[in-house]
């Protein structure tokens, strides 16, 4: 089987629960998703559909318990790894709101990940020389300049700049399937077309991605092989590119009437 | 004599005994017994003392004893630094030096200026003199550019007392290293820091000790002019650590920054104490502590600025203590003061604690680091700050703190 066939992400029936044993609430219910390599996945759902649930989920984030069902990734159960072990498996969570980290400068940080996650998989570190070629080739394309990569990671940058830094981090660490959580939330045009080229150039066959928006904007850029309508913590809906521009024109209600 | 000190000592322990015997053993000199009286006003310092509630030396050290080995090899030693070497029974010292740096090793016990409060470094002081160590070392510094001095206190024993005198005359420039690597089951060293006219100086106070050491190094500070005094301490703890600073402003516009950090262990303790009185206008302090403690180790900062009415006019004075509890059983006692009599002043301070930030640590381990590797970068970043004034020892003290953090 070629590998653009083979399914990467698949979800079966998971639920998951937010909060403290006696105020837990069901965010994910049931919801079943497969994602195979080389192919582009959007979520689109209205606010608190469980978008962001679903990325902390699968990324392994503290204080998300999951319930029930399964996810695999390649085969592999992710949900009982931690959350490096999984960044080692290939998966990378492009943040909405990325962290700043005092006093970690953006290239020590990543090439701390990337040297992480290559002895996690038993490979061997990456030279000094040759992540550093790697890294200003890559911020000369994303237009980040030398300087701003010796400053501590995120911190102080403005929204546009961070964003363009998790597409760095993830040119860097080459992940095999890529989570972007609302990744065009608090970017001006420019800076959305240069994120959106980022994300493009990682498009291949052997790479898997789920888009995880509000609008229809982004698609227009990051153009889906499916789009998936995420409400109450399912799929309650899933259609080519078109169904995305419904949305839009429609808005959640008029389509979610519909179909649910 | 010993009979009249062993009645001033209220209820003495057995360690409180032994040290009125070695007090005992000194020839007679009125300077000394000046010095012994004042410790013996107080004995060891107790929780029942305000400025030591924390940290308890007399129920600490039940009895002098010695501890075993010493604790830690000397990342601060280099051939380019003229070493003085301190163990509880000798002292070592350069023979040659650079024109600028007069010594005098006197064998009695100098008159100390403000021991009352101190009762550790004046029982420094009283017990410094032996056989094979100085009462008192004097060194007057009236250069620039000259090789770091550094001060050494190792090797085994059951307890070791230094009394140090340094004096930076106008337009003088001296840097200053002291290492505290443990071996000594009690430790009490008093360095006297007196920088003249526009002298500057830069100190560097690393410390390192185990779970059966006590120890205390006290520096008390005066600055005169426009002179400029710079800090950095790095302390780990033993089973009792004080690193003590009282800081005088004399004269105008003279400037102190005091930054340390502390990282302490299991069994640990460590406390940072500083005191600073603004007695000449327009002085300015600045001063940074960060702090790091695992599981069963305790961290002590207490911090006052003193600000008299009229003499303490135009100070412009600043105070941070920022602490983080790395583990659950972690425990940090923190007393920020401002006592601020003069009214056209500039004083702040501020004072944090708390655990490492939930979202910070899954961001880094969402990218592949693991969750130990990532709470060592952000706590090596965290305490990194407050070792940035240490000149070209700051190098070696992020690479001291960042091998512990790696082990710990």
């Amino acid at each position: 089987m070629p590998a653009y066939m083979r399914t990467m992400l698949k979800i079966e029936n998971l639920t998951a629960t937010v909060g403290e044993e006696d105020e837990a609430k069901t965010i994910i219910n049931g919801l079943d998703l497969e994602v195979p390599a080389g192919e582009v996945h959007a979520i689109m759902g209205p606010n608190g559909a469980g978008k962001s649930t679903l990325s902390y989920v699968l990324t392994g984030r503290d204080g998300y318990e999951v319930t029930g069902g399964s996810a695999t990734l390649n085969g592999e159960d992710i949900l009982d790894m931690d959350p490096e072990e999984r960044a080692a498996k290939g998966l990378f969570l492009s943040f909405q709101y990325p962290v700043e980290i005092p006093g970690v400068p953006v290239m020590t940080f990543v090439r701390a990940a990337m040297n992480a996650q290559r002895k996690a998989r038993g490979e061997d570190e990456i030279s000094a020389p040759d992540f550093i070629k790697k890294s200003r080739e890559l911020g000369q394309k994303l237009k980040l300049d030398a300087e701003m990569l010796k400053r501590p990671l995120n911190v102080g940058f403005s929204g546009g700049e961070k964003k363009r830094l998790e597409i760095y981090q993830m040119m860097m660490l080459e992940p095999k399937f890529l989570i972007l959580d609302e990744t065009d939330s608090g970017l001006d045009i420019d800076a959305l077309k240069t994120v959106s080229d980022g994300v493009n150039a990682m498009r291949s066959p052997d790479r898997g991605m789920l888009v995880i928006t509000h609008y229809q904007r982004l698609l227009d850029h990051i153009k889906p092989d499916k789009v998936h309508v995420l409400a109450k913590g399912r799929i309650i809906a899933t259609g080519g590119p078109e169904l995305a521009h419904r949305l839009e024109k429609e808005g959640y209600d008029g389509v979610l009437g519909e179909v649910v | 004599m010993t009979t009249a000190l062993r009645a001033l000592i209220s209820n003495p322990n057995t360690a409180e005994l032994e040290l009125i015997a070695r007090y005992g053993m000194q020839p007679e000199d009125p300077r000394r017994e000046r010095l012994f009286q004042a410790f013996a006003q107080t004995g060891l310092p107790t929780r029942r003392m305000e400025a030591w509630k924390w940290t308890d030396f007399k129920a600490a050290l039940g009895a002098l004893d010695r501890p075993g080995s010493q604790s830690a090899c000397d990342p601060l030693a280099s051939d380019e630094a003229l070493c003085f070497r301190f163990s509880p029974d000798g002292f070592e010292y350069p023979k040659d030096l650079p024109e600028g740096i007069h010594l005098f090793v006197k064998p009695e016990p100098q008159a100390l200026g403000s021991a009352e409060d101190v009762p550790l470094g004046a029982l420094a002081a009283a017990l410094a003199g032996s056989k094979t160590r100085p009462g008192t070392l004097m060194i007057e510094v009236t250069a620039t550019d000259l090789p770091r001095l550094h001060f050494a206190f190792g090797g085994e024993g059951e307890a070791s007392f230094a009394r140090v005198t340094i004096v930076v005359r106008p337009g003088a420039e001296l840097t200053v290293s002291e290492s505290y690597l443990g071996g000594a089951g009690f430790l009490s060293s008093v360095f006297e820091y007196s920088l003249q006219g526009d002298a500057k100086m830069n100190r560097t106070v690393y410390q390192r000790g185990a779970d059966k050491e006590t120890m205390a190094a006290t520096a008390l500070v005066q600055l005169e002019g426009e002179s400029e005094y710079t800090q950095t301490s790095l302390a780990f703890g033993a089973k009792l650590a004080r690193l003590e600073t009282r800081l005088v402003h004399k004269e105008a516009d003279a400037k102190a920054t005091m930054n340390a950090a502390y990282l302490v262990g299991k069994g640990l303790h460590a406390d940072i104490t500083t005191h600073v009185r603004h007695g000449a206008q327009s002085c300015v302090t600045r001063q940074m502590t960060k702090g790091a403690v695992l599981d069963g180790g305790t961290g002590v900062f207490q911090g006052k600025f003193h600000v008299p009415r009229t003499a303490g006019q135009y100070t412009d004075a600043d105070m941070q203590h920022k602490a983080l509890l790395l583990e659950e059983g972690a425990v940090v006692f923190a007393k920020p003061e401002l006592e601020i009599y003069a009214d056209d002043v500039e004083c702040a301070h501020g004072n944090t604690c708390g655990a490492l930030d939930g979202d910070q640590l899954f961001y880094m381990r969402q990218r592949g680091i693991p969750e130990r590797t990532a709470r060592a970068l952000l706590t090596e970043a965290f305490i990194a700050e407050a070792l940035e004034t240490a000149g070209d020892l700051k190098d070696i003290l992020r690479h001291e703190a960042s091998n512990w953090l790696a082990q710990s």
